[in-house]
Formats: C-alpha cells, sequence, structure tokens
C-alpha cells in the first residue's frame, strides 16, 4: 500500500463516522419527535388534579378506573370497532381481487381502474366526507330513508378510504413476487383458479395481512371524513375525544388516548408474531 | 427422423410488436433425446421454451407431440415439466409439498403420491430434506427440488430454461452431469436452453443454435464445430476467426489491407467472402516457405495460459487472428511480439463463407 491511499483510507474513515453521528442524530430527533407526544399524554394521564395544570399537585392513576365515566366511551369504542372491522374485511374483498387483476391481467379500463382505485388517497378527507354528506341528504330528502348516521354508510364511506390501501399493499407485494413461481404451479397442472388459491394468495399473506392493518387503523382513526357522517346518538371513538375536549381538558381524556394507543400497539404487536411488519410494510 | 420425430415444433414465430422473438423455428426431436437450444442473450431461447411450454401464445405455427396438436392446450394440460431459471419453488410449501404438487393436482392416490415422493427424492438425494422450506436449502438442492419437481409428474417433456445458470462454477459440471444421467436413465425427451457453449456441448444430443430470432444451425457437436453453416455457427462455437477478403483467384485470397493469404486453389466462386479458421488449427512457423494454406503475419500479442500459448496475430496493412499453441511437445518457444512468422493449417479445418453467408463448396482435393 502506498502512503497516498493510506492517508485517503483514513480521511474515507472520517467521513463514515462523521455520516454515521449525523444519521445517529437524525434517529434520535425522529424517534423523540414521535414519542414525546406520546409520553406527555401519558405523563399528564396520572396528574391529580381535576383540571391539567403544571407542575400536577400529585399523581393518580384513579382517572384509569373513571373510563367509563367518559361520555359515550362504551358506544364510541364499540361503534369504531365494528366500522373498522368491517370496513377492513370489506376492502380486503374487494382490494385483493382487485390488485390481482390489476398486477396479473391485462384488459381495457386497467389504467382507469387502477386511477379510480387510488384515488381517494389524492383526495383531502374533508373533502371526500362534505361531497358524501351533501349527496346523502340528496339521495335521504329523495328516498325518505333514513341514511346520515347510519353504521351502514358509515361503513361504505370508510370503504373509500381503506380499500386504496388495501389495493397500494397488494400491488406492491405482488409486484415483488416472481411471476415464474405462478407459471410454475400451471406447468405442474393446476388450472386458473387452483393457482390463485393455492399459490398466489398464500404468496400474498404478508402483503394482505398488512394491508388489513393499515385498512383498519385508517378507519379507526379517521375524523375528518367521519364528522360529517355521524348523527348525535352514534359517534366513533376519535370523535368522541374531540366533542370532549371542546368542554374539558382533564386527565381522563389523557387515559382515554392512552389506552387507545395500546390497544393498537397490542393488536400490531398480535400481528408482528405472525408476520414480520418491518418486512412488508 | 421426420416420420418419428415426438416432438416437432413446425414454423413456429412469436412477435412482440415489432420485435420478431422467435421467427420460423423448426425443431424436431426424438423420444428420449436431448435438444439444447444455446444462442447469445435474447435471441429466443427462452421464448421457444415458453412457447412449448404454453405460457406464451405462437403468432404463427405448430407444436405437435405424437402427432397431436398443443395450439389448443393450456399449459396445466401440456404436461411438460419445466425446470425454471430462478427455480420457482413455492416459498410457503415444503420441499416434499413442493415435489408432489404436480401428483396432487392429478389428484392420484395418496399411496402412489408417497411412492413417487419416496422415489424422486431418493434419486436426487434429498430425503433428508423433505420437511425443510425452499429458504432452508442451498442453491444447489433448491435445484435439484426443481428439478424432481419436474420428474415427479413424469413429463411428456422436459424444459429446461438455464438449470445451472445460478449455481456456482465448481457444482455446474457436476450438476450437469446428474441431470444428463436422470434425463437418460428416465428416457426423457428433453428440451434445455443456455447460453454457455460447454455446458451445450457436455449435455446434447443435438444441438440448436440459435441468433435473433432465428436458427442458425442444428445438429451434432462435430456438425457445429467442423461444418459450420454460416459465419455466425464458426465464430459462436468455438471462436473462429473470422476474416473478410476476396478470392481474387483459386489460390489467393486478398484481405483490404492488402495482405494475401495464400489458399489451396479449392475453390472456384470469387468475390467477396469470409474465411473461418480455428485457433486451435493453425499452426505457427518461423518465417519459412511451407507449402500452401499459408499466411505470413506479425506476433502482436502472445499469453501463456498453461495448455497453450494465446498469440494475436496481426496483417501487414490491419486485421488480425487469434492461434493456439500448445505448450510442451515441440517445445517451441514463445515468440517475441513483433516478429513476422509463418502460418500455416490444414486446407480441410478453413471454412470459407459467400457474401450471403452461405458455406462455399471446395472441391474434392
Ligand atoms: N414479454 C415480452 N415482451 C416483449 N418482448 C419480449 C418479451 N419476452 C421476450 N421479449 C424479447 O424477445 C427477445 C428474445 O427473448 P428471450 O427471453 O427469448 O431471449 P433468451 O434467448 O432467452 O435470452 P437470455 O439468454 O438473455 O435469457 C428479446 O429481444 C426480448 O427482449
Ligand atoms: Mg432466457
Amino acid at each position: 500500500m502506498a502512503k497516498g491511499s493510506g492517508s485517503a483510507a483514513i480521511q474515507a474513515n472520517g467521513a463514515q463516522l462523521s455520516a454515521r453521528l449525523i444519521v445517529g442524530a437524525l434517529m434520535v430527533v425522529a424517534i423523540a419527535l414521535m414519542t414525546v407526544p406520546l409520553l406527555m399524554t401519558a405523563y399528564m394521564s396520572v396528574f391529580a388534579d381535576g383540571v391539567v395544570t403544571f407542575p400536577p399537585s400529585g399523581y393518580t392513576l384513579s382517572w384509569y378506573g373513571k373510563l367509563a365515566e367518559f361520555p359515550k366511551f362504551g358506544q364510541a369504542l364499540g361503534t369504531s370497532l365494528k366500522v373498522a372491522a368491517a370496513a377492513t374485511l370489506l376492502s380486503l374483498l374487494i382490494g385483493v381481487p382487485a390488485s390481482i387483476a390489476l398486477v396479473r391481467l391485462s384488459f381495457p379500463g386497467r389504467g382507469l381502474l387502477n386511477v379510480l382505485l387510488l384515488s381517494p388517497l389524492t383526495v383531502p378527507g374533508v373533502v371526500i366526507g362534505l361531497g358524501l354528506y351533501v349527496l346523502l341528504v340528496e339521495v335521504e330528502i329523495r328516498s325518505e330513508l333514513p341514511l346520515t348516521g347510519s353504521d351502514g354508510v358509515l361503513i361504505l364511506a370508510h370503504l373509500l378510504i381503506t380499500t386504496p390501501w388495501v389495493v397500494r399493499l397488494c400491488v406492491a407485494n405482488l409486484i415483488q413476487l416472481d411471476r415464474s413461481i405462478e407459471e410454475a404451479a400451471a406447468n405442474l397442472g393446476a388450472p386458473p383458479g387452483r393457482v390463485l388459491w393455492s399459490v398466489t394468495l398464500p404468496m400474498m399473506r404478508q402483503g394482505i395481512v398488512a394491508a388489513a392493518l393499515f385498512a383498519f387503523i385508517v378507519s379507526f382513526e379517521n375524523i375528518e371524513m367521519t364528522l360529517f357522517l355521524i348523527s348525535p346518538g352514534t359517534i366513533t371513538f376519535p370523535i368522541s375525544v374531540l366533542q370532549y375536549l371542546e368542554y374539558r381538558f382533564d386527565p381522563l381524556v389523557a387515559s382515554v388516548v392512552v389506552v387507545q394507543t395500546a390497544v393498537i400497539a397490542l393488536l400490531l404487536l398480535a400481528i408482528d408474531r405472525y408476520v414480520k411488519l418491518s418486512k412488508v410494510v | 427422423m421426420s416420420q418419428d420425430a415426438y416432438l416437432r415444433i413446425e414454423g413456429l414465430t412469436k412477435a412482440y410488436g415489432a420485435t420478431t422473438a422467435v421467427q420460423d423455428v423448426n425443431i424436431e426431436v426424438s423420444r428420449g433425446e436431448m435438444i439444447v437450444l444455446l444462442g447469445p442473450s435474447g435471441c429466443g431461447k427462452t421464448t421457444t421454451l415458453r412457447l412449448v411450454a404454453g405460457f406464451v401464445e405462437a403468432t404463427r405455427g405448430r407444436i405437435l407431440v405424437e402427432g397431436e396438436d398443443y395450439a389448443a392446450l393450456p399449459p396445466y394440460r401440456r404436461e411438460m415439466g419445466m425446470v425454471f431459471q430462478s427455480y420457482a419453488l413455492f416459498p410457503h410449501l415444503t420441499v416434499a409439498q413442493n415435489i408432489t404438487f404436480g401428483l396432487r393436482m392429478r389428484k392420484l392416490p395418496k399411496a402412489e403420491i408417497a411412492r413417487r415422493l419416496d422415489e424422486v427424492l431418493e434419486m436426487v438425494k434429498l430425503t433428508p430434506m423433505a420437511d425443510r422450506y425452499p429458504r432452508q436449502l442451498s442453491g444447489g438442492q433448491q435445484q435439484r427440488v426443481a428439478l424432481s419437481r419436474a420428474l415427479a409428474i413424469r413429463p411428456k417433456v422436459l424444459l429446461l430454461d438455464e438449470p445451472l445458470s445460478n449455481l456456482d462454477a465448481n457444482l455446474r459440471q457436476s450438476v450437469a452431469r446428474e441431470i444428463r444421467q436422470l434425463q437418460k436413465a428416465a428416457g426423457l425427451t428433453a428440451l434445455m436452453v443456455t447460453h454457455d457453449q460447454d455446458e451445450a456441448m457436455t449435455m446434447a444430443d443435438r444441438l440448436v443454435l440459435m441468433s435473433e430470432g432465428k436458427v442458425q444451425q442444428i445438429g451434432s457437436q462435430e456438425e457445429l464445430y467442423e461444418q459450420p453453416l454460416n459465419p455466425f455457427v464458426a465464430r459462436f462455437i468455438g471462436h473462429s476467426n473470422l476474416v473478410a477478403g476476396e478470392l481474387v483467384d483459386a489460390d489467393t485470397f486478398r484481405l483490404p489491407g492488402g495482405a494475401v493469404l495464400k489458399l489451396a486453389g479449392r475453390y472456384t466462386q470469387r468475390g467477396p467472402h469470409t474465411l473461418a479458421l480455428r485457433p486451435e488449427r493453425v499452426r505457427l512457423h518461423g518465417p519459412a516457405d511451407d507449402a500452401p494454406p499459408r499466411a505470413t503475419v506479425q506476433v502482436e500479442d502472445a499469453t501463456y495460459v498453461g495448455g497453450h500459448v494465446d498469440y494475436l496475430l496481426g496483417f501487414a496493412g490491419g486485421g488480425s487472428l487469434a492461434l493456439h499453441e500448445p505448450t510442451g511437445a515441440s517445445g517451441s518457444a514463445r515468440r517475441a511480439t513483433g516478429e513476422t512468422v509463418t502460418i500455416t493449417w490444414d486446407g480441410l479445418s478453413e471454412r470459407l463463407f459467400g457474401s450471403d453467408d452461405a458455406a462455399v463448396a471446395a472441391q474434392a482435393a
């Protein structure tokens, strides 16, 4: 080794080191940005005072015992879970076959279908919600059916925002699957339906799980669009939190949010046991 | 031969828009024969195989197995066992499930499935791996699963697309031999694709050399090597030197740069020609006056590579030629760069091609 290349190597090492430091620092900042609000909420949820003030006069876990006193806690959580589960299931039923058709078949209108399925991702939720609301009112007036505020309508509306996610994740998953594996199945005697059932769908498992997860969370936490479609009798969980915050700001709402976050985190952990999420998202 | 062809490919053509991937390919394969499709990248080998398997629809032409036209048969009813370049194993199934997939599709009785599974596992020595998943196997083992999966269905034709290209060099030869033995033992008719000449030479009963979608020559190893039908074949098989020039009289072949090769006067057809000479069939002498065919050249480069010395020789006025001289036997020393030497060769080992690329017939000596 010549001297010149030795010093160049040291310089390269130095550059590598500083690059690593910068990346490390950025990661710390990113993690802080993500966790600080959550930690603050968790912190506030154990304040003893009825109104959030700094510094708190003491600490208590009693807010967690009063969760049931949160207005409409049970109804809102129930509605949210029900709507999210139904929207997830339905969007899988629509999105999985649609993405297989988009990736594996070529047919007239394929491009259009792709745009239609993905476009809700590009429209703000408020716009969709308002549009749907106006439409519903019009239909209601003409048909005299009580549509606004029904769970069915809410589920259908959520399909608009969950299906694009399902299609996006399933398409991404399908594109990276080796096409020749399906050809091998056909070559070994499997007719198209059998190829789909025995090879394509099992290979898509990770994508489908990820899609279901995203669909569920997107539906569960949606506020902008849902706001237009609920009735006073049935509201969703995030909206109950929002409404509560309009009048009061006490540790109870913080504890409610902590419980909600914990439920979703547990869900993710449970799914991660079956499918490594880091691989699919 | 043409009467009892087991697999017949007739006028097979596949166009993708403006590009013709496969053009008017005709191949006849006898029962139990291993045909190797050989050619440079993009010449249409894989497309030909996929046409036979039924994954792509032919633009024109027919594929017949035992006289039956396969055009209307979908891939899942063709009973062709294909080994894919990427192996294409089912990642969610174990080795045993991969191998029995085709048997289960055929709804064979359980006992028969188990019997055949044991048989092929034994054959490819994978019995201890039966319950593993593909990702838990080495490349060579995955390759054997892919092969046994295709063999298990007892296919009418075994199709192999570059089956060795993902193996490391050490493994390639032994796997090649293994595939060949299995194919012979089972009496299977097989169509294999490769771009590797050595691989093709060792595995084939007959070779099909393709270029730009067209068949250039079909024949045995000897036929392709000794009697190439055109300059492409001569260069692709064994890297013949192709020297362009003009046959001005019976024994004078003049290069554009003015250099002259003395031939033995065996040709009558005059005009622009291409002379093909095999590097290992040309001999090197000092500046002597040997009997024709011969030429005078200058040593441009000499590389000792063990078994022989690789020479690069230049003609006066342009044009060059590669020559391999065996080391040892003659004790000949390596020539110095710049030295002027005479080269000679046996007139029977040269091939002359006309401007239409067809071989120019030589008169019997
Ligand atoms: N689906 C397709 N659409 C368009 N063109 C294609 C398609 N498949 C193959 N081709 C073209 O057809 C030609 C032959 O391709 P093919 O895959 O048969 O080559 P090959 O001989 O197998 O080459 P390689 O040795 O690189 O695998 C190429 O020019 C390729 O670009
Ligand atoms: Mg190929």
